[in-house]
């Protein structure tokens, strides 16, 4: 059974006054299996985030459904939804999302602190994970005092800390310099190999080649995917561009 | 300009607030000065003393208003500050921002102005007819639009305003533009905690406490509340703004309680609100305090009038005189008597007699008399004696004491033992009485105060000559004739004339007060101030209503990214809604809290100041501050339901 199954999504916006419905998404499906990386690329507009704000149950879909492990995001109630996001998803943001008024730590405390859980229990599982994206000696900083990567890691510590089953990921090197990004992608792949489930969402060629799989989403459909297998990150990125060109010339599908 | 009307109209939920605080200042400055002056009040007969009060408060609300419409025009500066930034983006320079300022502020002066004055004169009738029925005067017709009023309150808010456009256009000239675009988005600092303010803040609070509750002495009471009021506004300002942060600080150290959903956030929420917020919340504190007190004692003076004009005049009519000879005092009774036949009334609760009173410094048993010493101590006593003769008439007994034998009654305080020494001359104490026929309490008591019964004069002049063996100017006793009557007020009025020509003629030194004829000026002050303490608690009130409603605001923008941080992180709606209500709920109502307690800890020091002002009813006063501070609260969580309302919807 695959982790994730997005079967026949359809999402269209209506707006209040009456004007054109606007169709964000139109069919789409995919699976995504246990420990994969994947990449979900995309035009800007192309549905890219109406489909992670589905996935991530932020937002309902006009058709279709969103399965995790087997069970369906789409029909639980807004009241259970935020625990079960809490237990089953991490989110790592373009922004951040940091709470400036919490110290680093208590960002990365957070959703354990919402789940209930004893302070002894969060940190024993925050040192690790601390230790694992090298924020061990500014946890009692302020988000206010720390770098855009140090930042970003800290979002990753907190989407990891409740063990999700499903890392999302929307732009998340959109805010950091190409140093610190690339630090980045290297972290999701090591935390991938230890047996992590990624999705992102990306425009960037650079970060896509990182992952194993780069869904293409034209026009509010799957337009196309890439596996990398055992391509190099140089040979990825020029399948990826490729892809991308025939995209934006408007190509048909390539088989 | 018409960018500046533009803006006004779109920034309506700040600015209408501001506009009405602007509208409601001119109004009440103009009518309390427009009552000043008005041309009504002269008819009254202690029209110059209500002229002086309704003056004073006009001075107040100015005061208030400049520091008011500043402190909300700050804000909406704050608020507005990326907008500006944003025009000079666009290519505008500073001077047109700066121009744009100065219009919207003179639109502002003159809209609030036109509006002020014209409801402001509207509002001024019905004002004085307020006025008249509380201090139950007759109401003429007739209107007037006192030009000094309108010139006095043109010119003050055309003063303020000419300030706010000084200081806005410091604020854009002085801004950089990049900082004007990031205003409000910069990462703040977390608030270090100050434990010397905090303990200096608990220091003054607790000092003041201790004052209010120790001083038992309303004459020094006087001073030493003002010491306690400036006292406790230092100490409540710095316990909410280091007190408060050091509080959450220390229970952020306790990990257990802080990592719990229900504490986490609001800690840490807490600690940077308190930061921006912690002086307004300490103002909102210390008007709500000066609101409740104000309105609670201006109401229980009105209230217990009566009360106060009995416990003044203890009989409705009462005749004294100082220095009266056995001679004079035959005459003196003889006059009041042919007086009281000549009204054709019957006298009622007739006490008479004649003592000798005097200003001792008390310690223990013995009395003595020093003139140049601090008469605001506690050790001062008042000591009235009387003779055996008078005290049985007054209350038909027949006692006989000896020439060093004595009763005493004691009004105020203590004298233990057997025996009182006056300056070395001693009395033995036969009997300690626990009533005395003049009243519970002969007239406001103020300081210690014991009543004796002697023999006779001889021995009163003992203790005269022993007190004070150098004092000459008195050759007599003083005198006291009181009665009550029953006749309306023209009667009692005409009575108390002809009184106090005929006791002219015995003894010039002798006064007559009627309860009746002193009732139009104790209206007349105490309605006066009952009447200011309602305009100022109004005025107040207003305040602390825009106080709440910009904190409100301002935190709902802040709050509003942080709420939806936390959702996307796994917090239900409901739970934010939770969050949402413990933390306002608990910056809302602390200020509340704390001017309660505030409120209970000077309600003794208050009850003394009001003795002084005659009111010794305290079981009104505590009921009507009970009343007050339920009406403001009332009041209060009304404000905190309607601005939570305007939060809310910001924050979802």
């Amino acid at each position: 059974m695959p982790l994730l199954k997005v079967i026949d999504l359809k999402k269209v916006y209506t707006t209040r006054f009456g004007g054109h419905p606007v169709q964000a998404l139109a069919n789409v499906s995919f699976t995504v299996e246990q420990g994969e990386f994947v990449a979900v690329m995309g035009e800007s507009g192309a549905g890219k985030t109406t489909l992670l704000n589905i996935i991530a149950g932020f937002d309902k879909p006009t058709s279709g459904d969103v399965l995790l492990n087997g069970k369906s995001i789409v029909s639980i109630d807004e009241k259970e939804m935020s625990a079960f996001r809490r237990d089953n998803l991490g989110f790592v943001f373009q922004d951040f999302n940091l709470l400036d008024t919490f110290s680093i730590k208590d960002n990365i405390l957070l959703p354990l602190v919402l789940a209930g859980q004893s302070y002894r229990e969060m940190n024993e599982r925050l040192m690790p994970i601390a230790k694992k994206l090298r924020i061990t000696d500014i946890l009692e900083k302020f988000p206010y005092e720390v770098s855009g990567g140090q930042k970003q890691r800290t979002a990753i510590a907190r989407a990891l800390i409740t063990k999700p089953k499903l890392v999302l990921a929307d732009e998340p090197t959109g805010a950091l310099d190409s140093h610190a990004s690339s630090d980045l992608l290297r972290l999701f792949n090591q935390i991938n190999a230890e047996g992590q489930t990624i999705l992102m969402v990306t425009h960037s060629v650079r970060n896509a080649c990182h992952a194993q799989r780069v869904l293409f989403i034209k026009d509010g459909e799957v337009f196309h995917q890439l596996y990398k297998a055992s391509l190099s990150n140089e040979e990825m990125y020029q399948k990826i561009s490729d892809t991308l060109t025939l995209i934006a010339t408007g190509g048909v599908r390539n088989e | 300009m018409k960018l500046a009307v533009n803006n006004l109209i779109k920034n309506a939920k700040t600015y209408i607030p501001y506009l009405l605080t602007c509208i409601g200042a001119i109004i009440m400055f103009y009518n309390m000065r427009f009552l000043a002056v008005a041309k009504d009040i002269g008819a009254l007969s202690d029209s110059e003393t209500l002229r002086t009060i309704l003056a004073l408060a006009a001075g107040v609300i100015a005061v208030f208003s400049v520091i008011f419409l500043f402190y909300t025009n700050s804000f909406l500066i704050k608020r507005r500050k990326k907008e500006f930034g944003l025009f000079n983006v666009l290519g505008m320079e500073k001077k047109h921002v700066a121009r744009i300022m100065v219009w919207e502020t003179i639109i502002t002066a003159a809209l609030s102005l036109g509006a002020g004055l014209l409801g402001g004169i509207l509002l001024s009738k019905l004002m004085i007819l307020l006025l008249f029925r509380i201090i139950a005067f007759e109401v003429t017709f007739g209107f007037e639009i006192p030009v000094s009023a309108v010139v006095y309150t043109a010119a003050l808010f055309c003063g303020i305003f000419l300030m706010i456009i000084v200081y806005d256009v410091f604020q854009v000239m002085r801004s950089k533009p990049i900082e004007l675009l990031q205003a409000g988005s910069v990462g703040e600092k977390e608030p270090k905690a100050n434990w010397l303010l905090a303990a200096i803040g608990a220091a003054s609070l607790g000092s003041a406490y201790y004052i209010a509750l120790t001083t038992e002495s309303p004459l020094a009471a006087l001073p030493l509340f003002f010491v306690a009021v400036i006292l406790a506004i230092i100490g409540t300002y710095f316990l909410f703004t280091a007190g408060s942060i050091a509080l959450l600080k220390m229970l952020r150290k306790n990990k257990t309680y802080y990592y719990q959903a229900k504490h986490f956030i609001p800690i840490s929420g807490m600690i940077y609100r308190m930061k921006q917020h912690a002086a307004g919340l300490a103002n909102i504190c210390t008007l709500s305090t000066a609101v409740i007190i104000m309105l609670s004692t201006t109401i229980s003076m009105y209230v217990g009038m009566e009360d106060l004009l009995r416990t003044r005049y203890p009989r409705n009519i009462v005749v004294t005189a100082s220095s009266v000879s056995d001679e004079e005092a035959r005459k003196l009774d003889a006059a009041i008597e042919k007086e009281i036949e000549a009204a054709n009334i019957d006298p009622k609760n007739t006490i008479r007699y004649r003592s000798m009173s005097f200003v001792t410094l008390q310690d223990g048993a013995g009395f003595t008399v020093n003139r140049s010493a601090n008469y605001l101590g506690s050790n001062v006593a008042f000591v009235t004696l009387i003779t055996a003769d008078d005290y049985n008439r007054m209350e038909g007994k027949s006692v006989s004491l000896a020439g060093d034998e004595a009763l005493l009654y004691t009004v105020q305080g203590d004298i233990p033992g057997d025996t009182i020494s006056f300056n070395g001359f001693r009395l033995s104490i036969k009997e300690r009485l626990s009533t005395w026929g003049t009243d519970s309490k002969m007239s406001s008591i103020v300081a210690k105060s014991y009543c004796l019964v002697v023999d006779n004069t001889d021995t009163l002049w003992q203790v005269s000559n022993s007190l004070e063996p150098d004092r000459g100017d008195i050759d007599g006793l003083s005198y006291y004739y009181g009665f009550d009557v029953h006749g309306d007020k023209d009667v009692q009025v005409s009575l108390v004339g002809a009184l106090r020509q005929a006791a002219k003629e015995v003894n010039p030194n002798s006064y007559v007060e009627g309860a009746e004829s002193a009732r139009d000026s104790f209206f007349s002050l105490y309605g006066g101030l009952f009447f200011i303490g309602i305009f100022l608690g109004l005025l107040f009130i207003m305040a602390t209503v825009l106080i709440i409603y910009y904190k409100q605001i301002a935190e709902g923008y802040d709050d509003r990214a942080r709420f939806e941080i936390m959702q996307k992180v796994g917090m239900s709606r409901d739970e934010v809604k939770q969050t949402i209500k413990s933390q306002v709920l608990s910056v809302f109502f602390l200020p509340l809290v704390m001017a309660i307690i505030h409120i209970a800890f000077a309600f003794k020091v208050i009850t003394k100041l009001l003795e002084v002002l005659n009111l010794t009813n305290v079981r009104l006063y505590a009921g009507c501050t009970a009343a007050t501070i339920l009406v403001f609260a009332v009041f209060y969580v009304m404000v905190y339901a309607l601005t939570a309302r305007t939060y809310y919807s910001i924050v979802s």
